[in-house]
């Protein structure tokens, strides 16, 4: 799958703009706030219907507009017409899939996947483990439907049985506590589930990163994601392990009215040659795994989907080193259909580029090919 | 521009019922006052029999327009057998599949902390009530299969297992009725995940 045309109206700097794609690598070049990130955003919103950065909506009209456009064409074996639009005095998004209209963002998720990396990326291996949770849980949700639906129905347990930990704080009601033990079955339930299938794909994801880190890097470093629950590691006893270390912590929780145990306080543990990254990793460490996860989860939901996502790499040629940046650019022709951002032009020149590539240049809201 | 006050009055009172905003209990308000008076007086009359004519089962609190239901008063129905769930509304969609040849019992919700649900609310005291009577045999869980219901579901599940019944889940995931062509992948993943005897 492919994007081979977008029209982004009223769209921040972008008035009237009319694109085709490269069915292969596009580089969108141009100084900063010269809106060639705009583009990214654009084809963001045709894959997933939402902002890339969690901007809101109305923040995306151009100035003194009452309303923003996206239309988009994606070319498979099929053909299929994407509109966005956006009207700022309604505050309402109206999308529409080949000509009819639809609601629910969830009726696209999954048609037209997309990866992106950022220089917001640094958060995933130097954040708090909040950020690896958000990563892992955002590619299994979109390979698993059930996993999505269990990470929801866990996250709602976890606000239902917080809101009666603080009931029985404040009453001191103590017969409450069997309705409490209700909850804590319901979210062991969900959270098993929600274990047990990181287990089975950080197992799985494990092999991506690796291949995608040799791909970058061609040494003998080997990337690695350690997960464990509790320190168990037999599927079959993680339900029994966690009831149990939620039936001690119990009095605690109570005190604290706050859920202490359970899969929302993950963490993921990033080694390269068994040394933690987020410890002993230099900088350059941190750029290639960061790249090499994102990659990794552009090939897996490749296989799983068994649909080519779209690559959006957003500015990070810049903090590349030459051999790194040359590395990439090469690996870069094995995705399939990628949107690479570039600032600095002289940087185009070490990059590994071929005929059916397009270059685009970007000026105040207006494009050219070059 | 001044609406008259009998008018808004209507408007206030129709867009208090769920699903109906302004613009449409406005719309409502107009096409009574242009109706019949006898059309309007036959409605007056539907709704406020509703609330002297109709009452909640003392059995099973479903609707009911005697004390006891005319599922709890039909003795062809298999009384050894429960189904509970959370609304009468729900009895009304097992009923239509004629498959179900039980009693029931309406919980009247279930339970959710953050609204303010909790057991006391709802008519769990009284299904236990029934079962310690003796002669039921087998209950059905039948409330929704979202966080809420499966507590509640599982709650139950924990307040009768002292009695030593054979307590079942509607296969989880499938709606009551439902039918695989219209259930979306995730559902049905979980309908075959779900385990369906609790006991
Ligand atoms: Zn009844």
């Amino acid at each position: 799958m492919f994007l081979d045309k977008i029209e982004l109206i009223n769209f921040r700097l972008h008035k009237h703009t009319n694109l085709n794609f490269s069915e292969n690598l596009n580089y969108i070049v141009g100084g900063n706030g010269q809106g060639k990130t705009t583009i990214l955003e654009g084809i963001y919103y045709l894959c997933t219907t939402r902002n890339i950065n969690q901007a809101s909506d109305s923040d995306v009209v151009m100035f003194g507009e009452n309303y923003f456009e996206i239309n988009g064409v994606f070319k498979d074996l099929t053909q299929n017409k994407l509109k966005i639009n956006f009207s700022l005095e309604a505050n309402k998004k109206y999308l529409y899939l080949d000509n009819k209209q639809f609601y629910r963002a969830s009726s696209v998720i999954g048609k037209f996947p997309v990866v992106t990396l950022t220089q917001s990326d640094h958060a995933i291996t130097l954040g708090s483990p909040a950020e690896r949770r958000k990563f892992i849980d955002s590619v299994i949700a979109q390979s698993s439907e059930v996993y999505l639906k269990t990470l929801i129905d866990y996250n709602k347990t976890l606000r239902q049985r917080s809101s009666l930990l603080s009931q029985i704080k404040e009453s001191g009601n103590r017969s409450l506590l069997t309705q409490l033990d209700a909850w804590t079955d319901a979210l062991v339930e969900a959270g098993t589930e929600l274990v047990k299938r990181r287990k089975v794909f950080i197992e799985k994801f494990n092999e991506f990163i690796r291949e995608s880190y040799f791909k970058v890097m061609e040494n003998k470093e080997v990337p690695h994601i350690e997960y464990s629950f509790l320190d168990e590691d037999d599927p079959d006893k993680i339900g029994d392990v966690y009831k149990q270390a939620i039936a001690e912590m119990r009095e605690q929780e109570l005190r604290r009215a706050t859920n202490l145990v359970g899969p929302h306080r993950d963490d993921f543990i990033f080694r390269i040659n068994d040394n933690e990254l987020k410890k002993f990793g230099s900088q350059g460490q941190h750029k290639t795994f960061q790249i090499a996860l994102r990659f990794g989860e552009f090939f897996f939901l490749k296989e799983v989907l068994n649909k080519t996502p779209i690559f959006l790499m957003d500015d990070v040629f810049g903090e590349l080193d030459v051999y790194r940046a040359s590395k990439i650019s090469r690996y870069l022709k094995e995705i399939g259909q990628a949107f690479i951002t570039i600032t600095d032009f002289s940087n185009l020149d070490y990059l590994h580029r071929s005929e059916d590539d397009y270059k685009l240049i970007v000026e105040n809201g207006s494009v050219k090919y070059d | 521009m001044q609406i008259a006050e009998p008018l808004q009055l209507a408007i206030d009172e129709l867009s208090k019922l769920p699903s109906i905003g302004k613009k449409s209990a406005l719309r409502l308000a107009l096409h009574l006052l242009k109706s019949d008076k006898e059309n309007v007086d036959n409605l007056v009359n539907a709704i406020s029999d509703l609330k002297t004519k109709i009452q909640f089962c003392k059995n099973c609190f479903n609707i009911s327009v005697d004390d006891l239901c005319s599922v709890c008063e039909n003795p062809k129905r298999d009384r050894s057998m429960i189904c509970v769930v959370e609304e009468a509304s729900d009895i009304i969609s097992i009923e239509k599949t004629n498959e179900y040849r039980g009693l029931y019992h309406v919980l009247g919700g279930v339970l959710s902390p953050l609204s303010g649900k909790s057991a006391d609310n709802l008519n769990i005291n009284e299904l236990v009530k029934r079962v310690e009577k003796g002669s039921i045999k087998e209950i059905i869980i039948a409330t929704n299969p979202d966080t809420e219901g499966e507590t509640t579901s599982l709650y139950i599940f924990k307040l009768l297992k002292p009695f030593n019944l054979k307590v079942t889940r509607l296969a989880r995931g499938l709606p009551i009725g439902g039918d695989l062509e219209f259930a979306d992948d995730a559902t049905i993943g979980r309908a075959v995940l779900g385990r369906i005897e609790l006991l």
